[in-house]
């Protein structure tokens, strides 16, 4: 049931998927990996609609250099632990939702009792191997997987909803090579928000999911085009691969 | 005959976003492609190629919307009013 004060908080989104839709955000619990680039817009407007539950991992600490796209961080938390201040900030955004903080690094030991109880992951990590560990926890655990990734003026996004549609590594079977990515924070932000819709109307239950469906943003020309993607039947994650590899 | 060739992500800044280029019958898509990057940068070629001239592994081929690993795509032939896509996974957040 909606407060008062929530009913106020969210009208006007009310006026786009009722009480009922309004409901079932604040009943929801997300689990936000990585409070950096994606993580920290991401966060903020899942915040905002009044997302119930979310968690938000990250293990590192605020560096000026983060500080071009990582807009939950500020010059005076420089130091801290990503995780306080993201919660901080959200707190200050929405009381009315529970924030969770967790300083940790996620690996294979801790992740499936990082996620066991929420209703989607998102990928706002900075790097394959992680990718792929939330895409296969994604997969066992059968919990929609919301991926985006940035470089440059560059952005792709897709949604996973396991076991029907194409997983990440159906997608993206070979890591790329390991660079200190180029960035600027509007790109983050822009692929941030298409995974935040995402969640938003898979929580809700409305429109059409980004699902078998790879978006591309190109900044530098303002386009964004839509490559189709298919399960891959031999997928060393989610196809026959998987028996192969042992995974 | 003509077929479309779309570069995205880092491939694009490098080779160009759209490229129609006219081939003979019997290219495969793999030549194609290294004929093409060839001629526009060797920056570009050296991002999509190995040494050997083979595609580097993490490289995405589609080839009107169906996804094809870098082996087939040797061996494929190129066919008038094919649509080609290259690009990258990018990986930061």
């Amino acid at each position: 049931m909606l407060s008062e004060k929530e009913r106020e908080r969210y009208r006007r989104q009310i006026l786009l998927f009722g009480e009922e839709g309004q409901n079932r955000l604040k009943d929801a619990h997300v689990f936000i990996a990585g409070a950096g680039g994606l993580g920290s817009p991401v966060a903020i407007y899942l915040a905002v609609a009044g997302v119930g539950s979310l968690t938000i991992v990250d293990n590192d600490v605020v560096e000026l250099t983060n500080l071009n796209r990582q807009i939950l961080h500020r010059d005076r938390d420089r130091g801290r632990p990503k995780v306080d201040s993201a919660v901080e900030k959200l707190r200050e955004i929405n009381p009315d939702i529970t924030v969770r903080g967790i300083q940790t690094t996620i690996q294979e030991r801790n992740i499936r009792s990082l996620v066991e109880d929420v209703d989607g992951i998102v990928d706002a990590m900075d790097n394959y191997p992680l990718r792929y560990l939330l895409n296969e926890t994604a997969l066992s655990m059968q919990i929609p997987l919301f991926h985006g990734a940035i470089r440059g003026f560059n952005g792709q996004a897709t949604t996973i909803i396991p076991p029907r549609t194409a997983c990440l590594r159906c997608i993206f079977p070979h890591p790329p090579p390991v660079e200190v990515f180029p960035v600027v924070g509007v790109t983050a932000g822009y692929i941030a928000m298409v995974q935040a819709n995402e969640v938003i109307k898979y929580i809700v239950q409305c429109g059409e999911l980004l699902t078998n469906r790879l978006l591309l943003w190109d900044g530098l020309e303002s386009r964004a085009e839509e490559i189709k993607v298919d399960k891959n039947v031999s997928c060393c994650s989610c196809g026959t691969g998987r028996e192969e590899t042992g995974i | 005959m003509k077929v479309r060739i779309r570069f995205f992500a880092r491939f694009r800044e490098l080779l160009g976003s759209e490229i129609m280029e006219e081939i003979t019958k019997g290219t495969s898509l793999a030549e194609l492609v290294r004929i093409i990057a060839l001629r526009r940068s060797r920056e570009g070629y050296d991002a999509l190629f190995d040494r050997g001239g083979t595609f580097h592994p993490f490289v995405i081929i589609m080839r009107n919307g169906v996804r094809l690993s870098p082996p087939e795509a040797e061996h494929v032939q190129v066919s008038e009013g094919d649509d080609i896509a290259i690009f990258p996974p990018v990986a930061g957040g």
